[in-house]
């Protein structure tokens, strides 16, 4: 029983990283009566609970960044750098075609692992949403879809290696 | 005036029999900030059982502010109104900021005269033709609370210097960190050691609007500790309150150090 632990554990170390591509089909759903354009961050966190990579930000001003809590919190406040780097402007509700490598903040590569795509939504006078997708980068192709929420229509996401 | 409320409340609080004191808080507009170019918050300075409903004001006249490198700074204004007082104070520097209202380490004498309680600013040495013939009872402490909060603007820094005056709170989780299922861990100490089987109430905001007070009931291990997970986002009070006997003291027979610590649990 000791022995197959052990050879299982050997094995799981080999593993390194395979490029793969990321792809979001981002919705942002059509809202009505006052409307401001939300607020958004997308980002990948460790097995963790650490944000390794921020994908996405839709912003304006800083004075409001605190409000996509959990971005805020986990990226978004240690690193202006970054901030400043990965900033653009709001978008109004529709669909967003949108990919990117499976890199850290650093562009290198992610390790094989368990991780967590986030995606948080934050709109002015309406309401905030967090949508939560473990994934895993390990050589295999893996798709999902989103359930919508308050603030989003569903969302396709998928993992390429490439 | 301010001096004066504030001895009356203090008052109040040393008469509870029970573990825990009469509840003193502040509270901040904000907790964590983003900004580019500083951010103002207010603050509420009150004595109340309610959490987070004011009751009584507290003077503002000690209230400081330790910014992330340490410096001791004032608030830029105060107000003191029947039910609070509040602060206004703009944090310029990004970094972990830590409020408090903090009065000094006190004697106090209580005694009983018949029934009736009585207590004096005085402590053991002092008492000499203070107290009337027929006093009873007659117990004096040395005693000091912390009323205290963190706000943090952009990174969070470490802001937890701690002087060895009877009971400290040492965030080991910071308080920007907090945020709901996810387990807080904080420290005390007592005379600059850590020290356990101090009772530990944490309230949830709202108090007023429940049946149920809810207080969670924690009590330090043997490394000062205690653990404890917000269930739900939203902004907390934690009473901490420590007792020590200090028989071979001239001044006082017991020391009680108090902790009131107000902190938010965020979104997840």
């Amino acid at each position: 029983m000791l022995l197959t632990l052990i050879s299982f554990t050997t094995n799981a170390h080999k593993s390194t990283v395979h490029p793969t591509e990321i792809t979001i089909e981002l919705a942002l759903k059509q809202q009505s009566g006052e409307y401001h354009r939300p607020y958004v961050a997308s980002w990948i966190e460790s097995s963790k609970g650490k944000s390794v990579r921020t994908l996405l930000l839709w912003r304006e001003q800083a004075k409001w960044l605190k409000d996509i809590r959990r971005w805020w919190r986990k990226a978004g406040r240690k690193d202006p750098v970054l901030v400043d780097g990965i900033t653009a402007a709001t978008r109004a509700a529709g669909k967003f075609q949108l990919s990117f490598l499976a890199q850290d903040d650093n562009k290198k590569l992610l390790k094989n692992g368990q991780y967590t795509l986030f995606i948080e939504v934050v709109r002015e006078n309406g309401g905030r949403a967090i949508i939560r997708q473990p994934f895993s980068l390990n050589g295999s192709k893996e798709t999902f879809t989103l359930a919508a929420t308050n603030e989003t229509d569903q969302i396709k996401f998928s993992v390429s290696p490439k | 005036m301010n001096l004066k409320t504030l001895i009356v409340v203090a008052l109040t609080c040393a008469i509870s029999t029970q573990a825990l004191a009469h509840s003193r808080w502040i509270l901040p507009t904000h907790f964590n900030l983003s900004a580019e170019n500083g951010e103002w918050i207010m603050v509420d300075i009150t004595a109340s059982n309610e959490t987070f409903n004011v009751d009584k004001a507290m003077g503002a006249d000690y209230v400081q502010i330790i910014t992330p490198n340490g410096d001791v700074t004032r608030p830029s204004s105060t107000y003191k109104g029947h039910r609070k007082s509040v602060a206004d104070y703009f944090l310029k520097s990004s970094g972990t900021y830590k409020l408090t209202n903090n009065n000094k380490p006190t004697y106090m004498t209580t005694y009983k005269v018949g029934e009736e309680r009585k207590r004096i600013w005085a402590n053991k040495a002092e008492l000499v033709g203070k107290l009337p013939k027929n006093a009873k009872e007659i117990k004096t402490s040395y005693r000091f609370a912390r009323i205290e909060s963190y706000v943090t603007m952009n990174a969070p820094s470490d802001n937890f210097k701690t002087d060895g005056t009877l009971l400290e709170l040492v965030p080991v989780t910071h308080p920007s960190d907090i945020a709901e299922n996810e387990q807080v861990t904080f420290k005390f100490l007592f005379n600059g050691k850590a020290q356990k089987n101090v009772a530990v109430e944490v309230i949830a905001d709202g108090a007023r609007y429940r049946n149920d007070p809810q207080a969670l009931k924690l009590i330090s291990n043997a490394k000062g500790e205690i653990n404890f997970t917000p269930t739900s986002a939203g902004r907390y009070l934690l009473i901490a309150e420590h007792q020590e006997n200090t028989p071979d003291s001239a001044l006082a027979g017991t020391q009680v150090g108090t902790v009131f610590l107000t902190f938010e649990a965020q979104l997840n």
